[in-house]
Formats: structure tokens, sequence, C-alpha cells
């Protein structure tokens, strides 16, 4: 009995507690969102536990066979479980998409910060213009060019060694910088010019300190939703690049690579291969989508434009 | 107005020269010599050598450059060392099919949104609108290089309605001719049908909330007539983003002529790439980023002519 009430009673404190939660992430469609992310996640990092067969292990006994029961989404060419490669596949998408965005956030959220909050001189003046020139770059072609000249082979830049995921990552995250930077300045700019920054200058707070300790956590809700939007932006370019042969390199697995083989078997009837990668990305992306939906309607209602990038 | 159309006309070719240089320097410093490519990996060292010499690019970075700017700005792009090919004939050659394609697909994409948006904003709240904005987010969701492997399968292979690849020429008959684009500019175009879509929606129940509006109807203004006049003001956003969507379209259409085997300038590129030849890479690049930064400019311009209040205020 005891152990009833108490239960009934924590669920009685967690139930405001959900709430809370699903609001903050802006309805159902947020959480709908939130929940697909989380559990792309979970499968990319406990691949190895979930994961039926082992992704690159070829069975010259078991190739194209159709989803069955052993495997659910079929075999490819070379006999490896199509399911398992899927599963694997999130690892690149997912650490492309987020690790280009952390690299634009970094670069981005800091020059939008630093000229927004300093506006009004040279200084300003250079990072804006800097900013919008690279803006002048296309970045999907930019992006399968770029990795093209430089190969797909892993680079060697003294003692580092950059396979050529890092670079489609770094490059993606550079060409982030400034879409990102341009949305945080208009932020720091408005906020730098409001009373609590002249009433923090009053009490002689130093500038940085104003500008890291409060303006920057003012400024964060619009990149907060720009950067969950790109995310799914980012899974998508990776994919692209890596089924024109220039992203990820094989055997490993990539929805994108394997998109581009199932190319062959488009005549053949072996659907399965063409099915299930596009599958894993578009529902990837859909929950960053929602999320990122959700999140704007929560933190910047006023905004309404749509993921524009690439 | 004049003096903002003149700095952002000032500025686009300002960010032309700088891309160009940064697009310049990355084509240069290349990890393998144009030499090699050219001679192959049995060459010795004197004959790479002889081989830089003789194209100058031996020259300091600097000076490979003006020798490339100069011509170009002539428009001259010059001859690949590796194809020994005209380039400006391949552009010409390329161009023109990928033109085509993203000029339907835009055509496509701005006529489907507006009705698409007009509609949903119409019936706002009803299930045609949430229907619509399940719709928005499946387009900017599913990636159209898959969305092209799925129609192939099932209208090229299963039911043969299209042509599972490659454009037919004009002169082949014009009804053959657009039954081969048909899935290639549906795919390219439905990402930007979802954001402009998207974009038209909100934008035409903001203004649709409006007192002017509101008065427009009391007065007894006929219902298509007060749709018109809120369309107009409603598609300023949606004009400039319809802009800069044609310059990016031109990214996509790569990715969508791979997966149709379309001769387009992906082929071009591509193809370079896999040959090293980086001449041609740096003038396809180029020609894009013309392009792409033309619409960029066009956007700005629009924006300016269409919103006048922004071309006063300096930025």
């Amino acid at each position: 009995m005891s152990v009833t009430m108490g239960a009934v009673r924590r669920a009685g404190r967690l139930a405001p507690l959900m709430r809370r939660g699903a609001a903050s992430l802006g309805g159902p469609t947020g959480i709908a969102g939130a929940v697909i992310v989380a559990v792309v996640i979970i499968l990319a990092v406990f691949a190895p536990l979930v994961s039926p067969y082992n992704p690159v292990t070829i069975s010259l006994d078991h190739q194209l066979t159709a989803p069955d029961a052993t495997s659910w989404f079929g075999t490819d060419q070379s006999g490896r479980d199509v399911l398992s490669r899927v599963i694997w596949g999130a690892r690149p998408s997912l650490e492309v998409g987020i690790m280009a965005v952390l690299i634009g956030l970094v670069g981005g959220v800091g020059l939008g910060l630093a000229a927004g909050f300093y506006s009004g001189g040279w200084f300003e003046q250079v990072i804006m213009r800097c900013v919008e020139s690279i803006a002048a770059i296309p970045l999907l072609i930019w992006a399968i060019a770029v990795v093209g000249i430089l190969g797909v082979e892993p680079m060697h830049v003294g003692p580092f060694v950059f396979s050529n995921q890092t670079k489609v990552m770094g490059l993606l995250g550079l060409l982030y910088i400034p879409g990102l930077a341009r949305i945080t300045y208009v932020a720091a700019l408005a906020e730098s010019r409001s009373d609590y920054v002249s009433a923090r200058r009053l009490q002689g707070v130093a500038e940085w300190r104003i500008m890291l300790g409060d303006v920057l956590a003012n400024c964060l809700s619009p990149v907060i939703v720009q950067a969950t939007l790109l995310v799914a932006i980012g899974i998508i370019i990776e994919a692209a690049i890596s089924f024109v042969g220039l992203g990820v390199q094989p055997p490993q697995p990539s929805w994108g690579t394997m998109l581009a083989d199932s190319r062959n078997y488009l005549f053949s009837g072996e659907w399965w291969l063409s099915l299930f990668p596009g599958l894993a990305i578009s529902i990837t992306v859909i929950g960053f989508n929602l999320l990122g939906d959700g999140l704007r309607d929560v933190l910047d209602p006023r905004r309404n434009t749509a993921n524009f990038t690439a | 107005m004049l003096g903002l159309v003149l700095r952002r006309v000032v500025f686009s070719l300002g960010a032309l020269l700088f891309v160009s240089f940064v697009l310049f320097v990355l084509t240069a410093a290349i990890p393998v010599s144009p030499a090699r490519a050219v001679l192959g990996f049995q060459a010795t060292e004197t004959q790479v050598h002889q081989f830089d010499h003789e194209h100058g690019l031996d020259r300091p970075l600097v000076v490979q450059y003006g020798a490339w700017l100069g011509p170009v700005l002539h428009g001259e792009l010059g001859k690949s060392l590796v194809t020994d090919l005209n380039m400006n004939q391949e552009i010409a050659r390329t161009l023109p099919i990928t033109l085509e394609l993203v000029c339907l697909a835009f055509a496509f994409a701005v006529g489907i949104s507006i009705l698409l948006g007009t509609v949903s904003a119409l019936y706002e709240g009803r299930l045609i609108d949430h229907a619509a904005r399940m719709l928005a987010v499946l387009g900017v969701s599913v990636p159209g290089f898959w969305l092209a492997l799925l129609l192939i399968l099932l209208f090229a292979v299963d039911l043969p309605w299209f042509p599972p690849g490659g454009i037919a020429p004009i002169s082949g008959g014009i009804a053959e001719h657009v039954r081969s684009l048909v899935l290639p500019v549906f795919c390219l175009a439905v990402f930007y049908v979802a954001i402009l879509s998207r974009m038209t929606r909100s934008s035409l129940v903001e203004v649709l909330s409006q007192d002017y509006i509101r008065t427009a109807r009391a007065t007894g203004l006929r219902r298509p007539l007060v749709l018109r006049y809120a369309l107009k003001n409603a598609l300023v956003p949606v004009v400039t983003v319809a802009a800069m969507s044609f310059g990016y379209m031109f990214g996509w259409a790569l990715i969508i002529e791979t997966v149709f085997n379309i001769g387009g300038m992906s082929g071009a590129l591509l193809d370079a790439i896999n040959q090293r030849d980086y001449a041609l890479v740096r003038a396809v690049v180029l020609v894009f980023t013309m392009i792409f930064l033309a619409a960029n400019l066009l956007a700005d311009i629009l924006n300016a002519w269409l919103d006048p209040r922004l071309g006063k205020a300096p930025r």
C-alpha cells in the first residue's frame, strides 16, 4: 500500500516536471523531434551492442538477400547486413552534423558577439564584411570542390592526420560561421544597447565580463534554434557529399555511400538497398527539424524564417 | 535606392574578387602538382620542373593569380592542362543543361509554393493547413537524391512512365524532352516548395490579420480582390528568399544530375575532380559562385525595391 502511495506521490511530483519539459520543447511536435533525436543518438552510441551483425563483415553466401527474419533490412552486394550498416551509418552522419555546428558556433558566435558588442568601429566593419564575403560562397559546391581538390585520402599536417570525414566536418563548420555570426551579431547589437548593460558598466564590471557573462546568455535563443536546424542540413549535406563519393570512404558504413552503391541495383529489384539508408536519413533529419521548430516556438517566437542554408 | 544598389553591386564584385582569390589559392596549393596528373607518376623531377616552368606554375602565387584573372575578366577561362579542352566550350556545353533544369525547378517551386501557402493561410488551422505543414516538414527533411532513387524505382522501373535517367534532346521531340525532365525537376524543387510555401503561409497569415485588410473587408470589397492586395504585401519576403534559393539550387542540381546521369555541370565538375583537372574545377566553381552572387544581389535589390524602408536606412 505504502509503495503505491509513494509511487503516486512521486508521479504527482513528476507530472508538472514533465509538463514543463514538454512546454520547453514547444508542444507535441517538439517532443516527437526530441524523442527521434534521442533514439538516433542512442543507436549511434551503442551501435556495437545494438547492431545484430558486424557492419563490414563480408559474407559471400548471403549476397543481396531480401529482408527476412535473419536480416530485417536484407543484405547488400557483399552479403553485409543492411540493418547493421544503417545503425553504424548514424555515426558519421551525427558526427559531421553535430561537430560542424559546434565549429560554426565557436567561430560564428565569437565573431558575431564581438562585432555586435563592440559595434560602431572598424572592428565591427572588418568582421562583418569578412563574414559577408564568406557568405558569398555557395556551400555545397565549394564543399564538393574543396574535398575534391584536397583528395579523399587522409591528410597529414605536421603530427596530425585528418581523415576525409574530419575535412568535411571542418569545412562545413567553416561555412556555417557567417550565418551563425550574423544571427548572433543582430542579437548582440540590440542587447549591448539595453539598460542592464549600462547598469553593469556603472557597477564597474569589466567589458569582457559583461559581454561573456550577460550579453552572450541573452543572445543564445535564436542561435540555439538555428544550430538545431543546421544539424539537420549538415546531415543531408554529409550524405550528399558521400553520395558523390567524396565523403566517408568505404568500407566504413555511411548512409550516403550506401545510397550511392544502391544505384547499381535499381533495375535488378533490390529495393531494400535504396529504401532503408534514405529512410534513416529522412527520419533523423525530421527529428532535428521538429526539435528546431519546437525550440523556436518557445525560445524565439517572433522569428519565422525557415531552415534555409544550402 | 540607387545608392543601396550601387553599394550592393560594389560589395558583390569585391566579394567575387575575394572568393576567386581564395578559390585560386586552394586550387593552386594542391598536394599533387598538375604535372603529375598530366605526365604520370613515372615522370622525373626534371620533367615536372620543366612542365611547371612551361606553364608558369613555378611563379609566385600572386603573379599566377594575376595571369589567370586578366583573361577571366575578359570572359576567357583558358585551356585545361589535362584534357587540352577549351574550358569556355566545356562550360558552354554543360551550363545550358543545368540552367534548364534549375530554371524549370525554380518556376515549379515558386508556382506551387505560392498556391500551397495561400491555400493553407486561407484555411489556417484546418485539416488542409495541417496537411500542408506536414508536407513542408517532409519536404525539408527528405533528401532530394533519395527521393529521386525512390521515384526512379517506382515510376521508371516498376511503371515505365518516365525514363530512368538522362535528358532526351529537344531534337528528338518536345514530348520526350519534357518527360525526361519531370522527375529531376520535381526532386530538385521539393525542398524549395517546402521552404517557400511555409514562408508564404506565415507571411500571408500575418498580413491577413492587419487592420487595413479588415477595413477592406468591412467596406465590402470582394474576397478575391482582398486576397490580391494581401498577397502583394505578403510576397515581399518570399520574393527575396526565392531569389536566393535560385542560387542555392545549383548546388543541389549537381547531386540530382548525378542520380539521373544528366551530363550537365555536375559531370564536368566531378570528372574534373577525378582527373585532377584543377583548372576546370576552378572554372566551374567560379561560374557557380558568380551565379550565386548574382542571385543574392538580385535578392537584395528586389528586397529594397519592394520594401522601400530598407533602402533608406543605412545597414
